[in-house]
């Protein structure tokens, strides 16, 4: 073990002595990733609704949310909220500042957050607006009103399409939360930076966080297949599982 | 001749743009009527049914379901607009629909499908819904079908669950929009036969078709639509025997 080690030009045991310090950077990743997720998901969904349906306020409103964050780069976004927003004296006074603006957590999960919710609930709109029409008329033909069919059949049907796309919104988003190491925090990319800087070996921390990040999207995509299994089963041909329900072979 | 009305339309308009497309067209359905509509594609018979449960707005005409009128008014565009949507839904839960592309759920089993309109908008405890819908199925024939998903079915079969579907909802009358043209020859069959045992059932249909024998042998009034208007119409043995206009007989003779 000791020979084989000796030929890795790594240096594993400065990895092992940081590993806890390493997983501490995958629990912040995870959780800033996670949160902005979910929360950025349920902002969404409002707003692919209002997107998809043609209000004159409502649709064109998101629609520049979404043009102007997906317009301009994350990083610059948290930049703008972390640095930016402190300039001003108003909000270094004002209740948001102490718990949340002050700290590069809460700016980072903003920031993460309102990146999320325009690329989700663009890609939820296109999946709304692709409702098989046929399926909409006929829960109108069946009573439905506009939000039981929202409801029911037109975002459940949407959801489940958007399944595939968004699985890769989830591993974008992972892959940008890599911007938090830019403000101070110590995310799987800030703890390679850190040891970077305090060691002067690059590969060490970097290559141990490609790999952790690498592990993660591994786990996202083995979910998301788990999900696709359970969700598209629908869109899907049937599987012949029983024997009874094959045809059977004509005989000689 | 007199029965309990079930559906009445009286002088029905739409247009498209430039183009009208029903140029006032009456019908009156008593309880227990099939009435088969039969036309050249273009004739406006898909429209006219569509117009019935506002899948499509008219322009001008009333609908009335079991004598209750469908309020219609003018927006400040100058459209014709329901009155009161939650009535128009409530008519539109009476008035169930059977369409060409059979417009299944396709996230739904074939049992959810069933369910839905009983449990969501009429609200039936789902346990009764269920019970009836597993009756249903069998009477379309497909109880063995019911955690099936739509995709995985035959179109003479996702038909017949559309039946089912439809007939859920206990409708005062049931519109068919074509409802075989989008079915495989050798499938028409089974969805007829359903139809024509609701028939017996004394069920009131509207069904839009190019059946002709269903039509001549099902149906209690035939009306032929031509260019947006009633053409000819009346008891199916007089008018496949005698047809009066020469566009029917035409139609006729190209249907054979």
């Amino acid at each position: 073990m000791e020979n084989i080690l000796s030929y890795i030009p790594l240096d594993i045991s400065l990895i092992a002595e940081n590993f806890d310090r390493f997983l501490y950077g995958v629990w912040t990743t995870l959780n800033l990733t996670v949160l902005a997720l979910v929360f950025g998901g349920l902002l969404a969904i409002p707003m692919a609704i209002a997107r998809a349906s043609r209000h004159r306020v409502l649709s064109p409103l998101v629609w520049g949310y979404t043009y102007v964050l997906r317009g301009t780069p994350l990083l610059v976004q948290t930049y703008l909220i972390y640095y930016g927003l402190g300039q001003f004296e108003a909000v270094r006074q004002s209740w948001l500042w102490d718990p949340i603006l002050s700290s590069a957590w809460w700016c980072a999960l903003i920031a993460f957050t309102l990146n999320t919710s325009a690329y989700t609930a663009e890609l939820l709109r296109g999946a709304i607006v692709d409702t098989p029409k046929g399926e909409v008329e006929a829960a109108i033909a069946t009573g439905h009103s506009y939000g039981l069919r929202m409801r029911r059949i037109i975002l459940p049907s949407a959801f489940r399409r958007a399944i595939p796309a968004y699985s890769n919104e989830v591993i974008f988003m992972l892959h940008g939360s890599v911007v938090a190491s830019t403000i101070t925090l110590q995310d799987i990319l800030g703890v390679g930076r850190w040891l970077n800087g305090r060691y002067y070996l690059a590969y060490e921390g970097f290559i141990t966080a490609a790999f952790l990040y690498f592990l993660i999207v591994f786990a996202i995509t083995r979910v998301f297949r788990w999900i696709e299994r359970r969700y598209l089963r629908h869109l899907t041909r049937r599987e012949t599982t029983t024997a009874t329900e094959m045809t059977p072979e004509p005989t000689r | 001749m007199t029965g309990i009305s079930a559906l009445k339309i009286n002088d029905l308009h739409k247009s498209f743009g430039q183009h009208e497309v029903i140029k006032g067209v009456s019908m009156e359905a008593n309880k227990g009527d099939v009435i088969a509509i039969l036309g050249a594609s273009g004739s406006g018979k898909s429209t006219f049914l569509r117009c019935i449960n506002l899948l499509e707005t008219p322009n001008s005409g009333d609908v009335f379901l079991a004598g209750e009128k469908i309020e219609m008014k003018q927006n400040r565009h100058g459209e014709t607009v329901p009155a009161n949507i939650r009535q128009v839904e409530r008519m539109r839960a009476r008035l169930a629909m059977v369409f060409q592309g059979f417009n299944l759920w396709s996230h739904m089993t074939v049992m959810e499908n069933v369910l839905e309109g009983p449990v969501h908008v009429q609200k039936t405890p789902r346990a009764e819904a269920r019970e009836k819908a597993e009756a249903l199925l069998a009477k379309v024939g497909l109880s063995d079908r019911a955690d099936y998903y739509p995709a995985h079915l035959s179109g003479g079969q996702q038909q017949r669950v559309a039946i089912a579907r439809a007939l859920a909802m206990d409708p005062d009358v049931m519109l068919f929009d074509e409802p075989t043209s989008a079915l495989d020859p050798e499938l028409v069959g089974e969805v007829l036969s359903v139809m024509r045992d609701l028939a017996e059932e004394g069920r009131t249909m509207l069904v839009v078709t190019h059946e002709m024998s269903f039509a001549r042998d099902v149906s209690s009034k035939t009306v032929f639509l031509h260019k947006g208007e009633v053409c000819e119409e009346g008891p199916p043995a007089k008018l496949f025997s005698n047809p009066e206009t020469e566009q029917f007989r035409a139609f006729l003779s190209r249907m054979n």
